[in-house]
């Protein structure tokens, strides 16, 4: 008697492939998944409870933990929200160093995925080169805000320190490095039919399958939609720069891929105008009261992280702290796409799949 | 050899059994010495490809005792059984993977003279006897009582049956060549011409099937630890562990000799360069297949399920029986 | 075929190219001025003001403070004054806001114990802990 039987499998929590504690519920048949239930919450600290208790300067460095692999996008949204609703003029070096250290943080994200996601599929040594080019911008943003990974640099109505001296030149160093690099990872894998066969075609939805999950970031332009807040919203001084966004056409895998090394470069492109547009001397610190109060109201304000539209909403009612504060993590919409996505697939491509969304489970968790 | 052909035709008995075991002693350790090193190369070649130093803290700059200090580790760990495995068969698979590993080393010849066993058909007592391990590990697979091992261990299962036979169809054409299943005899064929030359196609087909029955990137499928976590050894600890290890380091080592003997000519010298002792020259050949393994490993990503069948019996299979088409038509005409 | 080429001659010539890894427990790992480690504290400098306390985001700074034993002179001097570095995030705040920087920063960052109960530093350890203290504060 051969008779088959769905088995139930559980992807984490404790699993290489899912960045963190991740749990994925998934029921297969022999190697095909036919329905599979992503479980979250295991990194949960209540960032957004925690921040009614806190003052407006205090709730910064909480931002650093969410998506920990760009917390300088992080610690600029929450700023921003503050800055709107109470009105606050930033000087224009704190923008310079606000957009310098914010695109280095989303190369480094950027470099983060690149080699995680190649490690999911089998190879050992992009994580390694990408870790290398990584580690130079951890040295540049260390000395300039002294941490590694949680900067806490970014203060409401500007930024803690002012660039150390010669910082800028070795950003302008950086720059074609990286681009000499980025080109050895395109010759490196990019080319490589493995790669490729294991990319294309997998993990894929159109237009509006992805308006309709509410997807951000590259996995929303990988299908074609031209959609950047630095370009529809322009914040802080984006507007000020010429650089492309790069959109895909295909919404599989390999477009997500091409999408994000697409904006390595054009995060270098912008580098190398705010670098040299910098001004020499100058304030990084606004005019702040020394204790922050945002009038009654709300305010509602979105940028681009390196994972898609981050959002910060504050409602205030004039006192230190928040009276609620969310934010609009783009790891969490992203993920819900997940179940449809793994339906019906192959048990090997979960892990291209999951790893193309590019998730950061603290940014999921909050 | 006189006395081992005595040997051989003595009564069975406790003290011959003994004798017996004593004397491949030698061999295992020079296999067990072998696996120490080839770890650590592989460790060494992997960190110096991807910028880093590999071990350098145990045993002096090189790191030469991590290997050693990592077996003593496995060794003294825990031996962890889950509450549901299937025991007998639990226990049985890791050996069941090793044994033929070590078996196969028997037929190879490093020299004229340094060899243990030259039987007539050593080729196909390779070619049978290591796909033995196969059961080995589908069997660890099965008996773990886990989900992610028995699908390494179907993956395993399902990728030795669609490689095996381009890995044996590549053969053909060397025997073809050389008119004989025995090795020596393979080599001696090779004096002039290694068969390289002769067979590339053959040699690529062979060398691509060979690293999928190795398991080794891109084809790790059974233990592609980013899906399957470890694959069919997941539930495995300690010394039982460290034969799945074992295993699959000595399979590294009897194939890249095997590849050696059929392809590079085995311990033939270059010619002009005979003056160098034989032993090196297979040595030499068979560390560059070494570390072509390693440093394909170093780049590759892995390949898929599916891919990997796909790839197997409609790409390898017809270039494989082309090969042989190719091969007799060289031979009718030229030899 | 070509990509698999071009992929293998890249790891080639990594090879022989400079080895990135931190000789870190044998060499100190150099980190910049700014580089926020263990803070040092300076007890005499110290003015009892609180601010450190209500801005730490933890709440894992604990401190009392008496009259000053001189009768003459106004103000409170430092009691006790202990961090809790299980919870301490090292989120430079507390440094930022003391008005007489009796709260610094070091680059020291070897914090690994065998004890959560080491992890309570005292008045006493974050005085003597005075080397590499940062420049700017
Ligand atoms: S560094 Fe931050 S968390 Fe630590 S004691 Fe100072 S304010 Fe508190
Ligand atoms: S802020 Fe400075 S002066 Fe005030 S209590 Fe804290 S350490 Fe003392």
């Amino acid at each position: 008697m051969i008779r088959t039987e769905e088995m139930l499998l559980n992807v984490g929590p404790q699993h290489p492939s899912t960045h963190g504690v991740f749990r994925l519920v998934v029921k297969v048949e022999g190697e095909i998944i036919r329905e599979a239930t992503p479980v979250i919450g295991y990194l949960h600290r209540g960032t957004e409870k925690l921040a009614e208790d806190l003052q407006y300067t205090q709730i910064i460095p909480y931002t650093d933990r969410m998506d920990y692999l760009s917390a300088m996008t992080n610690n600029y949204v929450i700023c921003h929200a503050v800055e709107t609703i109470v009105g606050l003029e930033v000087p224009e070096r704190a923008e310079y160093l606000r957009v310098i250290a914010m695109e280095l943080g989303r190369i480094a994200s950027h470099l983060v995925w690149y080699g995680t996601y190649l490690l999911d599929l089998g190879a050992t040594s992009p994580f390694l080169y990408a870790f290398r080019e990584r580690e130079a911008i951890i040295n540049l943003l260390n000395e300039l805000c002294g941490a590694r990974l949680t900067f806490n640099y970014m203060r409401i109505g500007g930024v803690k320190w002012d660039a150390p001296e010669g910082w800028i030149d070795k950003v302008r160093e950086f720059i074609p490095y990286m681009r000499e690099q980025l080109d050895g990872y395109h010759g490196f894998i990019s080319g490589n039919e493995i790669f490729l066969n294991r990319v294309k075609g997998i993990g894929q939805y159109t237009q509006e399958e992805a308006i309709q999950y509410s997807l951000s970031g590259a996995n929303l332009r990988c299908t074609g939609v031209d959609y950047d807040i630095r370009k529809v919203e322009p914040y802080s001084i984006y507007d000020r720069f010429d650089f492309d966004v790069p959109v895909g056409e295909t919404g599989d895998a390999w477009a997500r891929y091409k999408c994000r090394m697409g904006e390595i470069e054009e995060s270098l492109k912008i580098l190398e105008q705010a670098v040299e547009q910098i001004p020499e001397e100058g304030k990084v610190l606004g005019k702040v009261p020394r204790i922050i109060k945002a009038p009654k109201g709300e305010v509602y304000v979105r940028i681009e992280s390196p994972r898609g539209e981050i959002g910060c909403y504050i409602a205030s009612d004039n006192k230190k702290s928040p009276y609620r504060l969310k934010f609009r993590r783009p790891s969490f919409y992203n993920l819900q796409i997940l179940p449809k996505l793994l339906e019906g697939e192959n048990m090997a491509n979960l892990v291209t799949i999951l790893g193309g969304v590019d998730i950061v489970l603290g940014e999921v968790d909050g | 050899m006189e006395w081992m052909m005595e040997l051989l035709k003595s009564p069975p008995g406790l003290s011959n059994l003994s004798t017996f075991l004593i004397l491949t002693l030698p061999v295992l350790s020079i296999v067990l010495g072998f696996v120490t090193y080839a770890i650590l190369a592989e460790r060494k070649v992997l960190g110096y490809m991807q910028l880093r130093y590999g071990p350098n803290r145990t045993g002096g700059r090189f790191g030469l005792l991590q290997t050693v200090a990592d077996v003593l580790k496995l060794l003294i760990k825990e031996d962890t059984r889950p509450k549901e495995a299937d025991r007998p068969l639990f226990i049985l698979a890791p050996v069941i993977a090793f044994v033929p590993s070590f078996m196969v080393l028997a037929v190879i010849p490093y020299t004229e003279s340094v060899m243990f066993a030259n039987i007539g058909v050593g080729l196909l007592y390779f070619i049978a006897i290591s796909g033995l391990t196969t059961v080995g590990m589908l069997t660890a697979g099965w008996a773990s009582n886990n989900k992610y091992a028995l699908m390494g261990g179907m993956r395993s299962a399902a990728q030795m049956i669609s490689y095996e036979i381009p890995l044996l169809m590549a053969l053909v054409g060397v025997v073809l060549f050389a008119g004989s299943l025995n090795l020596v005899e393979i080599v001696e064929q090779q004096q002039y011409i290694p068969y390289i030359l002769l067979q590339p196609i053959g040699f690529i087909i062979f060398f691509i099937a060979a690293t999928a029955e190795l398991n080794r990137t891109p084809f790790d499928l059974p233990e592609a630890e980013s899906e399957l976590i470890a694959g069919y050894h997941v539930e495995y600890s300690g010394f039982r562990f460290a034969f799945f290890m074992l295993a699959e380091y000595v399979y590294l080592f009897a194939m890249s000799a095997l590849i050696t003997v059929l392809y590079l000519g085995g311990w033939n010298p270059i010619i002009g360069l005979g003056f160098i002792p034989d032993l090196v020259w297979f040595g030499i050949k068979f560390s560059i297949l070494v570390f072509v393994f390693m440093w394909v490993r170093a780049t590759l990503p892995r390949i898929r399920p599916d891919q990997l069948m796909e790839f197997g019996w409609k790409v390898l299979l017809p270039v494989a029986m082309l090969n042989i088409f190719l091969s007799a038509i060289l031979k009718e005409i030229f030899f | 075929m070509k990509g698999i080429t071009k992929g293998l001659a890249h790891t080639l010539r990594n090879m022989s190219k400079k080895k990135m890894s931190y000789q870190y427990p044998d060499e100190p790992v150099p980190m910049p001025d700014r580089f926020r480690g263990i803070q040092k504290f300076y007890p005499e400098k110290c003015i009892v003001c609180n601010q450190c306390v209500n801005i730490c985001p933890t709440d894992c700074i604990q401190l009392t403070g008496k009259k000053h034993p001189d009768p003459d002179r106004k103000g409170r001097i430092i009691e006790t004054y202990d961090i809790n570095f299980e919870i301490c995030i090292l989120c430079d705040l507390c440094t930022e806001v003391c008005p007489t920087e009796a709260i610094v920063m070091t680059n020291n960052f070897e914090l690994a114990d065998y004890s959560r109960d080491e992890l309570f530093k005292d008045l006493q350890w974050l005085d003597e802990n005075d080397t590499n203290v940062r420049e700017e504060n």
